[in-house]
């Protein structure tokens, strides 16, 4: 495996210096677009290119070969299931090998090289550009190919219009219950609890954060405090749900038992609380933005005709820079809503039709992770109903997300 | 001016007002402020101790009995692994701590008595047969690892004034540990170790060396998918392509993707890389390819911003000698943008980092005791590691999860410094 | 005997909808100083650039040929600028032609002294490497000493031509710029205002260059000062509202103008 790598990186390094070198023996009489260096450059992008393609396409037919063909020889299968990554390079060693001899013999002198070159080159970049959009294709067809199977196995409306989630029952088929259990409502009940209340701590805290930083702060208090914004918005998710779990959590059961009052050891108040403080910074660093956007010449209007400096903030400047803070706390609640880690630390994973902050909840996010770890079978219904619940949450961020950048952008463009 | 009373009262309250409101701002920081602090302090006090072990002097006797190997008889090189390495290392360690403890009769304290002592007693012995240290016949003193529980005590978890059947050290064990103290025959030492083994299910031998090195392929194949393919579509972007509905539907695609929970991303790679395309389970390869996805929009419009803000003066001058458009791009634009994408790149780097959700859902999650080698191995990562243990019941666990909390809050402090370090110096140019 | 270097005939520019420049022909001398006269907007840049393409670079931008449209008494623009400019009598915007090969040919000074973030040496490389001019590194440095020397700059430089070409001053960065334009062997040098950010000793200096350069060059400056069209140039034309006004040999034009737009320009009237 690793000769036949070699042998396409030694190919593509002697194709650069043959070609280097019959271009150089053509000649300076010719123009520029004709530089040996080109000529070499060329020759090692195509057959660069062409390995590429030849391992694609021997990925895309092993696709193939896994679903055991009968048209195959099954001998000739295993074989080549044996060794996949050496037959992938072998038929890439063939494609490279292809494009260095088609180059080789459709470049003569006078060749036009540069040109051919550097549209090669924009065109490979073109199709590093189409990146972005494969994978939303991508996304979107994993996402509705699994879960139309989902839906072929439990009914949509089953789906959405129950009471109860307890997707465990269904792998015994002897049950009553085996196939009728899958329901989101409790589901998305828990998801809007926790993301509600992760709001709930966020809004205030980045928006006064917001309002102080951008019109009381000095300029050192400023570079002093954005960074613990910044460091909020950069703790890893899994370090938060750690909080969650092991101090949050165990510390509101004690005081509630302190109190006399019954708190879950996975509540949904503590995973909100935590999601709150960390979606913080989406809050303060948008509403940041909209009140600096807002015109000098709105808060001298207000100034000028009496008005303390807070009046001035609530009464015109937060009102003027109100679509950004909209669009900010958007962005924030598509976070909370998408946040996974968190929850699975600190929510808990029976699905309780509540909206009791106290007691355990699950979410969206939660019950994916819970559906697809540990080795199932990929066509149960459990494991299918994980992309069900991937659509739905696809479709709540991406509409969150449109609309929290079209406010913005609207925002934006009023007072340019 | 005079004001009447009414007017001055009035003027009061707008003023207290006025610092209210004021107020309300530092305290909403002074929250956040406290969070972070209480987050850092907790992380610190509860893992710092993971960082060492405490180690016991035992002298092992390895009798030809025990061993079944001859000294006298030669073997095969081969034939001589093979017996060192299948020797019952775990009698003789249970025989030197009885014999340590000759007063030992009972067969229930005996087995207290032999649950002392980690297994990696039996691995640091056996090591040190199969390099020559030690031979057979020799007794061999050496410092080992004690059980998770008695380490947990050491370091002061344990309340020994609880009473014995709530607490998972016995109290004969507590006698014996202490007696081992008088004899100086108990260390603490820090555990280097911790930063190089791989996970394991007994708490004092795990380690995250598996998931440094997972992590570290991890970013390796995001950093080697998502540099060349974000820049190139920047430059595309940027410099190449005509503003056109084209153009702005694949401008709407990179903003959305930014936005996109990442547990979507790990859906993605679960349907596609792995049931679709075949990729092996739990590798660093495929996880890459999942998060050099999500991080390719970060990189994508950080270029972008770095490219747009090369002075155009530069491209004109490369133009006007006769250089392509192509040859400016190359020659002239990258290099002056280069510190723009590293910082915005470094940047996503870091938040891949600390990325679990799409790790879990392509088979990460699993319990892997040994330290990848390759980016198609199975391998854990660093986020990953930390959630599998602050599930584990085992204090020891927790305790180690908050010190990989630590490792990992370590390299992105790193990371991140790195980015400010280039964003100032390429703006005070 | 002079020989025509390029010969414009009715080019036309717009930008979008908005015209830029109407109708120009002209007549530009070898080995001659040509200056570009008019007010701000009047089309004089616009029109150096469409002698070395760099207006293809401007997505909005629009060069062609123009045509009299009787039916509407007005020049109208043509679909492309085919034969609207020869160089020696070869059409530059013929579709066979590569616009980057042509800026090989006519260089490009600009207003602004804009060397490369890159070592002296390197900046006045780059024309050479990238057209391959240097078959070794003595020819390099050779072509660079040579284009320095041109430049006025050599005996300045010549000891730290490591250093970055940003470390010097303004007026040595636009002769350092002139050095990276000819070093890259063209014909025909472009200047678009390159005396307007730098004072008058630097000024002065690199107008007697010009007066220098002018031997092995066609030289076509579009400059702000009317004194400074006066002292160097040759030929002068007047360009007025994207209109070309007059051009003429420049003692004449400015003596004697034979147009009245022209007339209250050169003597401060308007502009």
């Amino acid at each position: 495996m690793f000769v036949l790598a070699g042998i396409i990186v030694a190919l593509a390094v002697a194709s650069y210096f043959l070609a280097f070198r019959r271009a150089g023996h053509w000649g300076e009489t010719q123009g520029l677009k004709h530089l040996p260096r080109f000529h070499g450059n060329f020759v090692v992008t195509w057959v660069l290119l062409a390995s590429l393609i030849g391992w694609a396409v021997a990925t895309a037919s092993f696709i193939w070969v896994r679903k055991k063909p009968e048209s195959l020889d099954p001998a000739l299968i295993d074989m080549l299931l044996a060794d996949q990554p050496f037959y992938s390079l072998a038929l890439s060693l063939i494609f490279a090998s292809f494009a260095f001899l088609t180059v080789w013999f459709s470049t003569k002198a006078g060749t036009a090289v540069r040109r051919w070159l550097e549209t090669t080159q924009r065109r490979v970049m073109l199709v590093a550009a189409m990146v972005a959009v494969l994978t939303t294709v991508g996304i979107i067809a994993s996402l509705v190919f699994e879960a139309y199977r989902f839906f072929e196995l439990i009914p949509i409306q089953d789906f959405l219009f129950c009471t109860q989630w307890s997707p465990q029952t269904a792998i015994r088929s002897d049950q009553v219950a085996a196939a009728g259990s899958f329901c989101v409502a409790p589901l998305l009940v828990g998801t809007l609890l926790i993301s509600f209340i992760a709001l709930l701590v966020a809004v205030p805290l980045g928006l006064y954060s917001a309002i102080y930083l951008s019109e009381y702060a000095s300029p050192r208090i400023r570079t002093w405090t954005k960074p613990l914004l910044e460091i909020l918005a950069g703790i890893p998710t899994v370090v938060y749900g750690v909080f969650a779990a092991l101090i949050v959590a165990p510390y509101l059961r004690d005081s509630g038992a302190y109190f006399g009052v019954s708190v879950s050891s996975e509540s949904a108040l503590a995973a909100g609380l935590v999601m709150g403080v960390m979606i913080i910074p989406f809050v303060s660093s948008l509403s940041d933005d909209a009140i600096q956007a807002v015109p000098l010449s709105l808060r001298e209007g207000s100034l000028g005709l009496g008005s303390t400096k807070s009046e001035t903030i609530k009464r015109v400047v937060i009102p003027a820079a109100l679509p950004g803070i909209v669009g900010g706390v958007l962005l924030a609640a598509s976070r909370a809503i998408g946040e996974t880690m968190i929850v699975v630390m600190a929510a808990g994973l029976t699905a309780n039709m509540t909206v009791n902050p106290l007691e355990a909840v699950t979410t969206f996010t939660v019950q994916i992770v819970v559906l697809l770890v540990g080795d199932q079978e990929f066509d149960s219904a459990k494991t299918l109903a994980a992309f069900a619940l991937g659509i739905f949450l696809f479709i709540v961020t991406l509409v969150l997300n449109y609309f929290a950048l079209k406010i913005v952008r609207e925002f934006k463009e009023q007072y340019e | 001016m005079t004001l009447s009373q009414e007017a001055l009262k009035r003027r009061a309250k707008r003023r207290t007002a006025e610092t209210r409101f004021r107020s309300y701002g530092i305290i909403a920081l002074g929250i956040a402020g406290a969070m972070l602090l209480t987050l850092f302090f907790t992380v610190f006090t509860t893992g710092i101790s993971a960082f060492w072990r405490h180690e016991a002097l035992i002298e092992f006797q390895l009798t030809e009995k025990r061993m079944k190997i001859d000294p006298t008889a030669s073997y095969s090189d081969a034939d001589y692994e093979k017996l060192a390495r299948s020797a019952p290392y775990n009698l003789i360690v249970k025989d030197a701590m009885y014999a340590l403890f000759p007063d030992v009769k009972k067969r229930k304290h005996k087995k207290h008595l032999g649950k002392m002592i980690s297994y990696g007693a039996e691995i640091a012995l056996r090591n040190a047969v199969l390099k020559g240290k030690a031979h057979v016949g020799d007794n061999f003193k050496l410092w080992v690892p004690v059980s998770d529980d008695l380490d947990t005590f050491l370091k002061g978890y344990i309340d020994a004034s609880l009473p014995e059947k709530k607490r998972r050290v016995k109290d004969n064990e507590i006698e014996w540990v202490h007696k081992l103290q008088d004899n100086k025959l108990i260390r603490s030492s820090f555990d280097w170790g911790f930063f190089t083994r791989a996970d394991s299910r007994e708490p004092e031998m795990a380690g995250m060396g598996g998931a440094i090195k997972g992590s570290f392929y991890l970013l390796l194949v995001t950093f080697l998918l998502s540099v060349p393919i974000g820049v190139m579509a920047a430059i595309y972007l940027e410099e190449f392509a005509r503003q056109n509905k084209f153009t702005d539907f694949i401008e709407i695609n990179i903003n959305n993707l930014a936005a996109v929970p990442s547990i979507i991303f790990g859906l993605l790679g679960l349907a596609m890389f792995l049931n679709f395309l075949g990729f092996p389970r739990s590798a660093p390869l495929v996880g890459g390819m999942v998060l050099s996805l999500m991080t390719l929009p970060t990189v994508i419009i950080a270029s972008r911003n770095a490219i747009a803000a090369v002075p155009p003066t530069l491209r004109e001058a490369a133009i006007g000698l006769g250089a392509s458009p192509m040859q400016t791009v190359l020659h002239h634009v990258l290099p002056v943008a280069l510190p723009g994408i590293l910082t915005g790149t470094i940047l996503g780097l870091a938040r891949a980092l600390g990325e679990t959700a799409p790790l879990i859902m392509i088979g990460m999650v699993a319990f892997i005791a040994s330290v990848p080698d390759s980016i198609v191995d199975p391998s854990s990562a660093l986020p990953v590691q930390i959630f599998l243990w602050v599930d584990s019941p085992e204090r020891a666990f927790v305790a180690k999860s908050n010190a990989a909390i630590m490792v990992m809050l370590g390299f992105l402090l790193v990371m991140n410094g790195t980015a400010a370090y280039l964003r100032h110096r390429a703006e005070e140019r | 005997m002079t020989s025509v270097k390029f010969s414009v005939n009715q080019l036309t520019v717009y930008y979008a909808i908005k015209m830029g420049m109407q109708n120009v022909s002209m007549d530009i001398n070898d080995r001659q100083i040509t200056a570009l006269i008019g007010a701000s907007g009047c089309g004089k840049s616009t029109f150096l650039r469409c002698l070395n393409r760099m207006n293809d670079l401007i997505h909005v931008a629009k060069v062609s040929r123009c045509t009299w449209d009787e039916a509407n008494k007005a020049f109208v623009p043509t679909a492309d600028a085919t034969g609207a400019v020869l160089m020696d009598g070869d059409d530059i915007y013929a579709p066979t032609v590569d616009a980057v090969e042509l800026r090989q040919k006519v260089g490009m000074v600009f207003q602004k002294p804009n060397p490369f973030p890159k070592s002296i040496y390197d900046n006045v490389a780059y024309g050479p490497r990238i057209h391959g001019l240097a078959g070794t590194q003595d020819e390099l440095d050779q072509i660079v000493e040579e284009s320095l020397t041109k430049a006025g700059l050599w005996t300045e430089v010549n000891d730290r031509l490591k250093q970055p070409g940003t470390s010097l001053s303004g007026g040595q960065q636009q002769r350092l710029c002139i050095a990276r334009a000819i070093a890259a062997g063209p014909e025909v040098v472009l200047m678009d205002e390159p005396c307007s950010a730098l004072d008058p000793i630097a000024t002065g200096i690199i107008e007697e260059l010009m007066g220098e350069l002018k031997k092995d060059y066609t030289i076509v400056i579009v400059t702000h000062s009317m004194s400074q069209a006066r002292r160097v140039s040759d030929r002068t034309s007047f360009f007025h509202l994207g209109e070309l006004v007059e051009m003429n040999d420049t003692e004449q034009l400015f003596d004697n103008p034979e147009n009245d737009q022209t007339k209250g320009f050169i003597s401060g009237r308007f502009g």
